[in-house]
């Protein structure tokens, strides 16, 4: 049952990447789902199907702030970088992330480097991320108002 | 239908193709490698996610494989540019601006490859 996890979503790449809805070809990518998730280790923990439905909810969500966030971010360097000022104040805050596990810290991470004007350069042992940003001023009380929501959303998935 | 799509294709190319390029000025304007990695990053990212799109509405990429591709491309991006701002940092290369916390709260500082150097102002 722990497999599951690991399962699904193997079947579901190959079901995406050979784009062939035919029962053979199903049959075929759930073998080889089933074959690699054999070679991998079980998972830590038991899944807690009650709370899969908000996890998925709450992993859409995400990724649909991932990809507004990527829209803007792509139009706001190329506002600073065309206009003729080129008016950056780079510099480097640390924002502590306030997740507990490694993956959250690392996905938290992942996506300050999607959002505007930011990247994360170094996360210490506490799980403080070192950003930088663009613009400093600006970015210091908006990473720290986005980075809770995303922590919401990221327990809500890994609960 | 098809118009439609076709439409959207020359949109997304049109889009796609300006970002990149921007992605290449930002590279020759931006003074230091960790302002350069935004604009490579992040628009050059975002200018291969509307190229894909583009493909994906306007050839024969089927959309599964068009979708898989911009999932990865989302991933990869940033974690690129954060291995390369990170080793940038470890070896030393000087940062402009005035505020770095991470020299403030010297962590990592026994990592550092190169010795004690100091804020440089102008890159």
């Amino acid at each position: 049952m722990h497999y599951l996890v690991v399962i699904l979503p193997l079947w579901l790449l190959y079901l995406l990447l050979t784009g062939n809805g035919e029962v053979s070809n199903l049959i075929v990518g759930l073998v080889l789902a089933v074959g690699a998730a054999a070679l991998l280790r079980p998972l830590p923990r038991p899944i807690i199907w009650r709370r899969v439905p908000g996890a998925l909810l709450a992993a859409v969500q995400y990724v649909g702030v991932l990809l507004w966030d990527l829209a803007r971010s792509g139009i706001q360097v190329t506002r600073i970088v065309l206009s003729p000022k080129l008016s950056i104040e780079p510099g480097v805050v640390a924002i502590p992330s306030g997740c507990a596990s490694e993956l959250a810290t690392a996905l938290s991470a992942h996506a300050i480097t999607v959002t505007p004007g930011e990247m994360v350069v170094e996360i210490d042992a506490d799980g403080v991320m070192y950003t930088h940003c663009l613009r400093v001023d600006a970015a210091a009380e908006y990473v720290a108002r986005a980075q809770t929501m995303r922590r919401d959303l990221l327990q809500r998935i890994f609960v | 239908m098809t118009t439609f799509l076709q439409i959207v294709a020359i949109v997304a190319v049109i889009a796609g193709t300006f970002f990149s390029l921007v992605g290449v000025v930002g590279y020759v304007r931006l003074p230091d490698v960790y302002t350069r990695l935004h604009a490579t990053g992040k628009v050059g990212v975002f200018g291969g996610v509307l190229l894909l799109a583009a493909a994906v509405s306007g050839t024969s990429l089927s959309i599964g494989k068009g979708l898989v591709l911009i999932a990865l491309l989302l991933i990869i991006g940033p974690v690129t540019s954060h291995a390369i701002a990170s080793a940038a940092y470890r070896v030393g290369i000087p940062m402009v601006g005035q505020r770095n916390d991470l020299q403030r709260d010297g962590a990592l500082a026994g990592q550092r490859l190169a010795g004690e150097q100091g804020q440089v102002q102008d890159g």
